[in-house]
């Protein structure tokens, strides 16, 4: 059997680049995560919304592809702060973390993600909607033609982190931030208004889902059922990286895409997603902590 | 609605009574009084209502078994499906294949969801709770989406015509039939979860559910108990898979283990109550059949379920099993103090 050189850098390529947008909406539970003590199950739901959004704002309404990126990213935080704050809120309220309320959470944001996923399904219809961008000629770089795509979805998904990096590091408001991520009752007694930065939190988070699904429309096609596999394929890459860990979630994502594009490439294209789930099982076994995370063991 | 909360009173007053004469009375007695259940529905209604009781018995297998490992201890599992779905599919495969008879395959399905229950929670329960729920996340979409691209497993067609379990000359080929079987698998199940319950393993469940640390101070093995539990309720899906895969006609298909599934079995422990297991069954045996009372709705369904579970969890966090438990004490409580004043006049 002779080997290719450069379809493999192909695929690893469309692989990078397909992971950093798993790697953007684990970034977003990673930061839930971290800052909430929960998981929130929903989180695949928003991605879909914000690549509808999306669709809707450059189609229907006929705005320029990066405003109608900025717009449906705004629409799915706003979406995602009122769920938070109609439903969650109500749970959170009575303790985070991983305890008894821990547990309605995750029943509550599975069932926030049937309902939302059945929303949208009577708005838009279970049809796959094509979102196409004209973005240009595609790149050469050798044998391998790359669309612009996937080139912007690499350069947003930087620009992203670089700005999450900065608000959270260097900002007031980041720090706040952190601080709730710390110690909840703390932060209350120096004086942070603390459910105003859980709202951020989710807000922030949500619309960073929304810009990857608004990035994967023109790479594939929109529709409602891609949510739930894509929260698959985010935990995987979240757990990859590292739980709670934000540069872990993308790089996560990248090995996550790589693992996908390869084995439905050398082994079998049926079962490409199923790749992700076996590489989350692995990591578990093999090394829980994942590349960047701190091991999150109970001490019991 | 004191009505029915003074019937249930009275039924839980007479079982106890029951069980003081011998502890398997009232399950024989129970089991002879739901026995002729598919001839009076078939008088009263048609035979559709038999396949109903098939499947609510399946689904009462299957929430009682996710209520093991949910509500005795805690761990959130959301990929229950998956299980049920590998028990029906190598039950159905052994037979079909080997042609091997129901009584080895049944058996054969059932590990094999324990088997499965081993792989992804020996890695999940040793981290934080919630690593679970992902990994059987992604177990239930996994097994679903392999079983719809492996011709072996059926692909899009399906397992067509997986025997029928036979005894003897007698054969469980009709709904009326197979319901003798499924009701016994049901009772069967529901006492060995109040057995496991009662037992030292069961209380071993609560503590690691209550408090992780404090039960590992008191000599609990928290991960062991964590993986026994989430293995233990493997078991109890696998049993329902098999059960579901050889019922007349002796169909399955990839879509009978979607998402939809997966929220109406959690919607029936979370509508009775979690870690209530009359709470359990009480949701499995309503949910079932507002599921098929509503299949012309089939669009909204997911709206409908997945708000009530959402507003369930908010709102009502105890379930139905919650309420009547609080009304039995309450009642408990008032006659006990009746005595008292009475005592005292």
């Amino acid at each position: 059997m002779d080997f290719d050189f450069s379809s493999l850098f192909a695929f690893l390529l469309f692989g990078v680049t397909i992971g950093v947008v798993y790697g953007i909406v684990a970034l977003g539970i990673s930061l839930i995560y971290s800052g909430l003590d929960i998981v929130h199950f929903a989180h695949g739901e928003i991605y879909m919304f914000g690549a509808f959004f999306g669709l809707v704002f450059s189609h229907t309404m006929g705005f320029p592809y990066p405003v109608a990126l900025l717009l449906a990213m705004v629409c799915a935080a706003v979406l995602g702060m009122g769920i938070e704050r109609v439903f969650y809120r109500r749970l959170t309220k009575g303790g985070g973390g991983y305890t008894v309320a821990g547990m309605g959470m995750i029943i509550c944001g599975f069932g926030m993600s049937i309902v939302l996923m059945n929303i949208a399904f009577l708005i838009w219809g279970a049809a796959a909607e094509p979102f196409p961008v004209d973005l240009g000629m595609p790149f050469q770089l050798g044998d391998i033609t790359l669309p612009k795509s996937y080139a912007l979805t690499a350069v947003v998904a930087v620009l992203l982190m670089a700005a999450l990096h900065y608000f959270l590091k260097k900002t007031k408001l980041g720090l706040a931030v952190r601080a709730v991520a710390a110690n909840k009752d703390i932060a209350y007694l120096m004086g942070i208004n603390v459910p105003m930065m859980i709202s951020l939190i989710f807000g922030l988070a949500c619309g960073i889902a929304a810009a990857a699904g608004v990035l994967i429309g023109p790479m594939q096609s929109v529709q409602v059922e891609m949510g739930y596999l894509m929260l698959l394929k985010a935990f995987a890459a979240a757990v990859v990286g590292g739980f709670g860990s934000l540069p872990g979630a993308i790089a996560g994502g990248i090995v996550v895409g790589i693992a996908e594009n390869l084995g439905a490439a050398y082994i079998s294209p049926n079962h490409k997603d199923i790749y992700a789930f076996l590489l989350l099982i692995l990591v578990l076994m093999i090394k829980p902590s994942g590349l960047f995370g701190i091991v999150a063991r109970v001490k019991a | 609605m004191t009505a029915i909360y003074s019937i249930f009173g009275r039924i839980s007053e007479t079982i106890e009574k029951l069980a003081a004469i011998h502890r398997l009375l009232p399950w024989i007695l129970a089991f002879a009084l739901l026995l002729p259940l598919p001839q009076i529905l078939s008088a009263l209604f048609n035979d559709y209502y038999i396949y109903l009781a098939n499947k609510i018995c399946i689904f009462i297998l299957l929430s009682v078994g996710l209520n093991i490992v949910k509500g005795f201890c805690g761990q959130v599992t959301v990929g229950h499906v998956g299980l049920y779905a590998i028990g029906a599919v190598s039950s159905a495969l052994i037979s079909l294949h080997f042609g091997w008879s129901f009584w080895l395959a049944f058996p054969i399905g059932i590990l094999a969801a324990g088997l499965a229950g081993i792989v992804v929670g020996l890695p999940s329960v040793r981290l934080e709770g919630a690593y679970l729920a992902l990994a059987t996340l992604g177990l239930g979409e996994s097994v679903r989406i392999m079983i719809a691209v492996t011709p072996l497993f059926g692909s899009s067609t399906g397992l067509l015509s997986i025997p029928a379990p036979t005894i003897g000359s007698f054969t469980f080929d009709s709904y009326t039939n197979y319901y003798y079987l499924v009701l016994a698998a049901a009772m069967i199940g529901i006492y060995l979860s109040f057995s496991i319950l009662r037992s030292a393993t069961g209380r071993a469940f609560m503590a690691v559910r209550e408090d992780t640390v404090a039960a590992a101070v008191h000599g609990v093995n928290v991960t062991k108990y964590k993986l026994l539990a989430f293995v233990i309720s493997a078991l109890y899906a696998g049993a329902a898979g098999g059960l579901f895969a050889h019922m007349p006609p002796g169909y399955i298909h990839h879509n009978n283990f979607t998402i939809i599934e997966m929220v109406t079995l959690l919607l029936m422990i979370v509508l009775g109550g979690i870690g209530h297991i009359w709470g359990g069954i009480i949701g499995a045996i309503i949910v079932t059949i507002i599921y098929d009372q509503t299949l012309e709705f089939y669009f909204y369904q997911p709206l409908l379920f997945g708000l009530t579970m959402v507003l369930i969890v908010i709102f009502m966090p105890r379930g139905i099993g919650g309420m009547i438990d609080r009304y039995l004490a309450t009642k408990k409580f008032i006659a006990s103090q009746e005595e008292k004043s009475n005592a005292a006049s």
